[in-house]
């Protein structure tokens, strides 16, 4: 766990939008300047509101986006000179898991296939190798050898997202990048797909960037939790650290809104709660992001944006910590 | 007498398949002034139960059996013996009146050609009869009533202009233009972010404190079952399996599928290890003879399999269906 497997420094990934005849050009500032690492064998969770650029950041360390600035570096190199063989090589060590199970299978391939084609993608082993490896996938992610031969519409949401796990493993990666895989699930079946992916962590030792929106399922998976807000991520920290004393206010008013399954609880719980909405990326506040919604902000925080910085065991990126 | 009273309700979808029994045979009921949660999977026919009683069911569902007692009159459609004109009629004139409803997808079911005020007033102008002049001063009180800040620019604003939260605002004081008898929200903070869901389940809570309207919160979301909730009805494969106070369910649950349920749900403020319930829901196409919950279950016996157990009494307000307390007597 000493080695970072993944470095991320001063990451921005930019849309541009509008710009016709009259509109202005503007642009979605989706993530902006985000630097964090990821160890080896190690589960790092981000989590944040909708909008807040946690899926368009998993899907930049994939290169489903291109970064508009910033570095990636993957298992010590810099995925952004990448080219021909190396970024195949890339591409078979950084997998992703989507989603919503019913949109990320084709309807229209056996479950087999869908297992065994990124091995065809990337000529590994002899077709009988494939097979072989395709029946040992099933096995593993709980699913039958005689499901092979089945089309992802006789499976229920749960078992195609152990069909879709078992899909990322084909090509052994180093790193999955998961993007709020258990969200489209039910709660049992949920604590299923979770369980799983930390036992298939510990037997193969890959390294997990879990993105989710529901803090309790990441704190149970994480080691490292980062929180994110209108693209820039305001904290980082151990898992239970950051759930135990959060110190940034927006993580202190996201963890306050979790309804936590104990009544008792609830009725004593004082209601911390946030304000407003989440601004638009498009019109990004200046300074920290938060100000617009935070308890406690000053003149200082409109004009200057607060960097990390280490803070105990966390790192948090706030004026009121220094 | 209670403000809805089902009994023994039961719902079937045709399809090509065969038929779906969503809904086999559920009995409940909710008085004014509490907020009532039904928890379930997706497929536990928690939503289809209460569009049964909407009469909101898809072109192929239809209400097999049993009563729906609402403010004292039967409205479920049996009893209009196979008149559909005039149960339909009757139901135009409840739904959105006394008795209304609040969705899950504040997107889809607000008109995107149409401005928030438009949408706000047409309950009141098709139930209450308020002269025209009168209509935008009750719309603004509404929005007011629901924490929308500026509520006189919002109101001719359209659905696309507004945020998540926003809409899901305006769903509910659509919902309680009217000021209903009773309110039936249907997921209605799955769509959102947590800090925007805190917000909506006090403005639930709040609005029932006010208006003493009874609530039915559907839901599969324990977190929020246990801050909004003082009653639960757990369903699972069609049936009730248990029904109890909050405290009752979450500090006593006694059937195995409340127990698993509670077990593998994620608490951020503990520590402990998640079990999953392991396999998946019944086929409700040919649901299994005994309990629904028979293939899941770590204790199930033989009789399971063949007989659904009858729901026993544990005390005034808690009630379990399952052999194990029928055995055991607890």
């Amino acid at each position: 766990m000493e080695q970072p497997i993944l470095r991320v420094e001063g990451l921005k990934t930019h849309f541009p939008v509008g710009g016709g005849l009259f509109a202005k050009k503007q642009v979605v500032k989706a993530v902006n300047e985000v630097s964090f690492q990821v160890m080896q064998n190690e589960t790092f969770g981000l989590v944040g509101e909708s909008g807040c650029g946690k899926s368009t950041l998993g899907r930049t360390l994939v290169k489903i986006y291109e970064p508009t600035a910033g570095k990636i570096e993957f298992m010590g190199r810099d995925v952004g000179s990448l080219s021909g063989q190396e970024l195949q090589e890339f591409r078979r060590n950084m997998q992703m898991i989507f989603q919503d199970p019913y949109a990320s299978l084709n309807p229209r391939m056996t479950v087999g296939e869908i297992i065994r084609e990124p091995m065809d993608i990337h000529n590994i082993g002899s077709p009988k190798e494939r097979e072989e490896k395709v029946s040992s996938l099933l096995e593993t992610v709980g699913l039958k050898p005689d499901h092979v031969r089945r089309y992802p519409h006789e499976f229920s949401g749960g078992q195609r997202q152990r069909i879709s796990i078992a899909r990322t493993l084909a090509l052994d990666p180093k790193f999955i990048v998961c993007d709020e895989p258990i969200s489209a699930l039910d709660v049992s079946i949920q604590a299923q797909i979770i369980n799983l992916l930390e036992r298939i962590q510990q037997e193969r030792g890959i390294s997990y960037l879990f993105i989710a929106h529901d803090l309790g399922a990441v704190k149970h998976i994480s080691q490292r939790i980062g929180a994110m807000y209108l693209g820039s991520l305001v904290e980082v920290g151990e898992s239970s650290e950051l759930y135990h004393r959060p110190l940034h206010p927006y993580t202190q008013a996201l963890l306050s809104s979790i309804p936590i399954p104990d009544p008792e609880r609830m009725r004593s719980r004082p209601g911390l709660q946030l304000d407003g909405d989440i601004p638009s990326p498009l019109d990004i506040p200046s300074g920290c992001p938060f100000r617009t919604r935070c308890p406690h902000a000053t003149q200082r925080c409109a004009e200057e944006k607060p960097q990390l910085r280490q803070v105990g065991s966390s790192q948090v990126a706030c004026h009121l910590y220094e | 007498m209670s403000l809805l009273e089902i009994k023994n309700l039961t719902t079937s979808f045709s399809t090509e398949q065969g038929s779906v029994q969503a809904v086999r045979g559920i009995s409940l009921a909710v008085d004014q002034g509490e907020i009532v949660g039904i928890v379930g999977e997706s497929g536990s026919g928690k939503s289809q139960s209460m569009y049964s009683v909407m009469g909101l069911l898809s072109e192929n569902g239809r209400v097999e059996e049993g009563s729906i007692l609402f403010d004292g009159k039967e409205i479920s459609p049996k009893y209009f013996d196979g008149n559909e004109k005039a149960y339909e009629k009757y139901m135009e004139s409840i739904r959105g009146n006394t008795l209304s409803m609040i969705f899950q997808d504040p997107m889809s079911f607000l008109n995107p050609v149409l401005t928030i005020e438009k949408q706000l007033v047409e309950p009141l102008k098709n139930h209450r009869k308020i002269p025209a002049a009168e209509l935008h001063q009750r719309a603004v009180e509404l929005l007011t009533q629901v924490g929308i800040p500026s509520p006189e620019e919002r109101l001719k604003q359209y659905p696309h202009q507004l945020s998540g939260g926003m809409r899901q605002r305006v769903i509910i004081a659509i919902a309680l233009a009217c000021t209903p008898k009773m309110i039936i929200a249907d997921e209605p903070t799955t769509a959102l972010d947590v800090t925007i869901q805190a917000k909506i389940i006090e403005l639930i809570k709040e609005l029932k404190e006010k208006t003493g309207s009874g609530v039915i919160l559907i839901t599969h979301d324990l977190g929020v079952v246990a801050s909004a909730c003082s009653r639960i009805y757990i369903m699972y494969g069609g049936k009730i399996v248990e029904t109890g106070l909050a405290d009752e369910i979450f500090y006593s649950p006694q059937h195995p599928y409340t127990q698993g349920l509670l077990a593998c749900v994620n608490n951020p403020e503990s520590d402990n290890e998640l079990q999953p319930i392991p396999g998946s829901p019944p086929d409700l196409i040919s649901p299994p003879a005994g309990c629904p919950f028979v293939d899941r279950c770590s204790q199930a016996m033989k009789i399971c399999k063949q007989y659904m157990p009858r729901e026993k009494r544990l005390s005034e307000t808690h009630g379990v269906s399952c052999w194990l307390t029928e055995k055991g007597g607890i």
